[in-house]
């Protein structure tokens, strides 16, 4: 019974050691260490990558795993929004994501154009835009 | 003292214990009979000796089994659910990022909260 509290005991220490590595893999990867596709979908980000924070990193890999399905527009739009996606603070980030949420949400025959209302609200006099949602 | 003369003291006081009161005697022979009955197998004595060995082995056993091993699963499943649920977070932000970024509008628009509001308003028109 002691062998098996034993046995009990070192399979959680285990599982809870091991809890970190599995939520967060590829957590130090350096720029040096990512493969040949990764670093040509990355690129734009090449000589800034090794500042990177490592759950930035992790996400920049999820989107180089998804770049290869992208239609040939959305993987130039990618690279060239890169630099500036990776400047944002987490916080604008996080709003971003919230706001594209946000805009998926609009049925599309009801948004239209989403560039063409972008343009058409840029081109709106200031006292014409609406107050930030909340 | 040889050993033939220890063995006859030996002798002789044993043969006094003959003559020992049967008072005494009874005393002995209950205090005998109390013993033996103790240690036979399924007495009472033995059935709560037993009892009380077992309670403390019990004890052990029954705090294992009912407390440490659902307290290690608990552990595990709850270790399990934290992990996946952080996978799945971070799965969500890689599939927005990537979405976000490959759309028709540029990051400003994202950024800008006075647009989705507008965009929002116009919609339900």
């Amino acid at each position: 019974m002691a062998q098996a509290a034993r046995i009990a005991i070192a399979f959680t220490t285990a599982v809870l050691l091991a809890m970190p590595a599995a939520a967060a893999p590829d957590k130090d990867l350096r720029w040096a260490q990512l493969n040949m596709e990764q670093q040509k979908i990355l690129e734009p980000l090449s000589s800034q990558w090794d500042r990177l924070e490592p759950q930035q990193r992790v996400q920049w890999i999820g989107v180089a795993k998804r770049y290869p399905k992208f239609t040939p527009v959305g993987q130039k739009r990618t690279q060239t929004r890169m630099k500036k996606w990776a400047k944002l603070t987490p916080e604008q980030r996080r709003q971003a994501r919230e706001n594209y949420r946000r805009i998926s949400k609009v049925p599309p025959d009801r948004r239209g154009d989403l560039q063409r209302q972008w343009d058409e609200y840029q081109s709106l006099p200031p006292r014409k835009k609406p107050a930030p949602a909340k | 003292m040889n050993e033939a003369q220890f063995a006859h003291r030996i002798r002789h006081q044993l043969d006094l214990g003959n003559r020992i009161e049967p008072r005494v005697a009874a005393q002995l022979r209950a205090a005998r009979e109390q013993a033996l009955a103790q240690h036979r197998p399924g007495s009472e004595g033995e059935v709560a000796l037993a009892g009380a060995a077992l309670g403390r082995l019990g004890g052990v056993r029954v705090l294992l089994l009912r407390v440490a091993l659902p307290a290690v699963i608990l552990g595990i499943a709850c270790a399990t659910t934290f992990v996946w649920q952080q996978q799945q977070r971070a799965a969500e932000i890689e599939e927005l990022d990537a979405l976000l970024l490959s759309s028709d509008l540029p990051i400003d628009a994202y950024l800008d909260q006075g647009f989705t509001a507008w965009l929002k308003r116009r919609g339900s028109q």
